[in-house]
């Protein structure tokens, strides 16, 4: 059958490129770089160049990226990080409503302990507003979190603003304030400067860029000090101990090259799949309701609510057919509530079940996308078929008396 | 996803979808916790279920028990359909995750609610 894989938001295939970088130390080049001898100052310069690597994709100095885990220990990293430390200043946080769950996490957490957690609203397009969080300000406000862009919609938040904002708190004198930005699903897919965002903070992870799992990086600015979280250990400068992975350092660093390089030419790539498949859907699917602006937003990502129909059955029939994308109904993901940055955009919680994300990658073919705008229109109007939502919405009788729900 | 062939068939080839232009009972629930919508049309004739459709809203299980449902009444008395249990329903779809139980719930719920009509 043939398989295509529409859910790169989730996380994307490893580069060739990116596994014959790795490859030499899973084998022969297998030390440890905190070995003096010449076993680990092999693995030494690898890690010391991909973290060159890494630091060049966001405009930052090498010595700013600690190497960590993933996007999930990054913002556990900078949100708790900042908060051990600034505590003695204040103990209130703004952060939006669209948060990714590691970083909402941290923040709930924090509130049950007593700390004070702003929500920025994000409205129908799915952004933030500067002036909201110039009103949130306080004397004891210590960080303010936003993601660059988010990974269930896509959109792209104000944070350069923020930054210059915070900017401006620092010139009149307030010394404890910091800006965190999550940055996983931006990246590769935007250019990203930290001297342009102005942020203290930046979440980053490899596998959303073609590299491997289980590696990410958390950049700090220098002279911003944080609270580590895994401690014992010298590594990372002190910073996040543990022995270095050193063959995923390699993949994102070699990842992170890529992505530099060859980033003009994926931004165009992307879009032009993503506004085709957008424009061969709303010719051929009616009743289907865009999630997020339009305007700004990551190149690559499509989501959609599907009037009448809820979306795990959806991404069912349509998995059952090749195809992989994902849903922002609550049924898929084990909750009780649909996507709560669904509903954040003031969604329904019809529409809210309803949404499917089509995330594109830089392997997606104009003939995968041929495919998919073949199959969905008659996966969604059989599944409407068999809808009491859509008969009482539209009247219409559904005849058959077995319905087929895969198109034929 | 892990659901069995049985469910997977349902699925992709529900029975019995749609309505019924001569139903003598209609019967609508919907699960309050999550908006699941089960629609069940029956004709039922000398206390017997002659014929029954279904119309579904929610996630897939839902759609399923809503198609195995009406293949298994058809042809049943009131009693027999009476009888039909949650547990039953969720054999024959090859089992069901705890968290999805829900939707075997609301099909007995919504065949009750047909049965006790009229």
């Amino acid at each position: 059958m043939r398989r295509v894989y529409l859910d790169h938001s989730a996380t994307t295939p490893v580069d060739r490129r990116v596994l014959e970088a790795m490859l030499p130390f899973l084998t022969e080049k297998f030390g440890n770089a905190s070995s003096v001898h010449f076993f680990g100052q092999e693995a030494r310069a690898a890690v010391d160049r991909a973290r060159r690597d890494v630091a060049a994709l966001i405009g930052a100095r090498a010595g700013e990226i600690v190497f960590l885990s993933g996007g999930t220990e990054a913002n556990n990293l900078a949100v708790r990080g900042i908060a051990e430390l600034a505590a003695p200043s204040g103990r209130h946080i703004i952060a939006s409503a669209i948060e990714h769950p590691s970083t909402r996490g941290v923040c709930e957490a924090l509130e049950k302990r007593g700390w004070e957690i702003t929500w920025l609203p994000v409205y129908e397009e799915g952004l933030v507003r500067v002036e909201d969080v110039r009103a949130a300000l306080r004397p004891h406000t210590v960080l303010i979190t936003v993601m660059l862009a988010n990974n269930e919609i896509g959109t792209i938040q104000p944070v350069a603003e923020i930054g210059a904002l915070v900017r401006e708190e620092r010139e009149r004198g307030r010394r404890h304030l910091f800006l965190h930005t999550d940055a996983v699903q931006a990246l590769g897919r935007m250019p990203v400067d930290v001297e342009v965002l102005g942020c203290d903070l930046l979440s980053m992870s490899a596998h959303k860029l073609n590299g491997p799992k289980g590696v990410g990086a958390l950049y700090v600015r220098r002279g911003v000090h944080l609270a580590p979280q895994n401690i014992g250990g010298h590594q990372e400068r002190q910073r996040r101990a543990g022995t270095e992975a050193v063959p995923l350092i390699v993949g994102f660093g070699a990842a992170a090259a890529l992505a530099r390089q060859e980033l003009n030419e994926r931004m165009q790539h992307l879009a032009r799949l993503r506004d085709r498949f957008e424009a061969g859907l709303t010719a051929r699917i009616e009743e289907v309701v865009f999630n997020g602006s339009r305007a700004s937003r990551l190149p690559h990502l499509s989501n959609i609510s599907f009037r009448y129909i809820e979306g795990e059955g959806l991404l069912i029939n349509l998995d059952m057919q090749g195809v992989a994308v994902s849903t922002g109904s609550a049924c898929s993901s084990g909750s009780l509530e649909a996507s709560p940055v669904i509903r954040a955009l003031g969604r329904s919680d019809e529409l809210a079940r309803g949404s499917i994300r089509f995330s594109f990658g830089k392997e997606t073919t104009d003939d995968e996308i041929d495919y998919v705008l073949e199959i969905l229109p008659r996966t969604v109007e059989n599944l409407r078929r068999l809808s009491p939502l859509y008969l009482e919405a539209t009247g219409r009788r559904a005849g058959e008396r077995d319905g087929t729900v895969l198109a034929r | 996803m892990s659901y069995s062939e049985t469910f997977k068939d349902h699925l992709a080839h529900p029975r019995n979808a749609g309505e019924l232009p001569e139903a003598t009972v209609i019967a609508e629930q919907t699960n309050p916790v999550c908006g699941d919508r089960l629609r069940l049309s029956l004709r039922i004739h000398d206390d017997r279920i002659e014929e029954a459709r279904f119309l579904a809203y929610g996630c897939p299980p839902t759609l399923v028990c809503g198609s195995v449902l009406t293949e298994m009444i058809q042809g049943m008395t009131r009693e027999e359909a009476g009888r039909i249990t949650r547990q039953k329903i969720i054999d024959t779809l090859g089992g069901l995750p705890t968290r999805k139980q829900h939707a075997a719930a609301l099909a007995i719920e919504t065949l009750h609610a047909a049965l006790e009509d009229k």
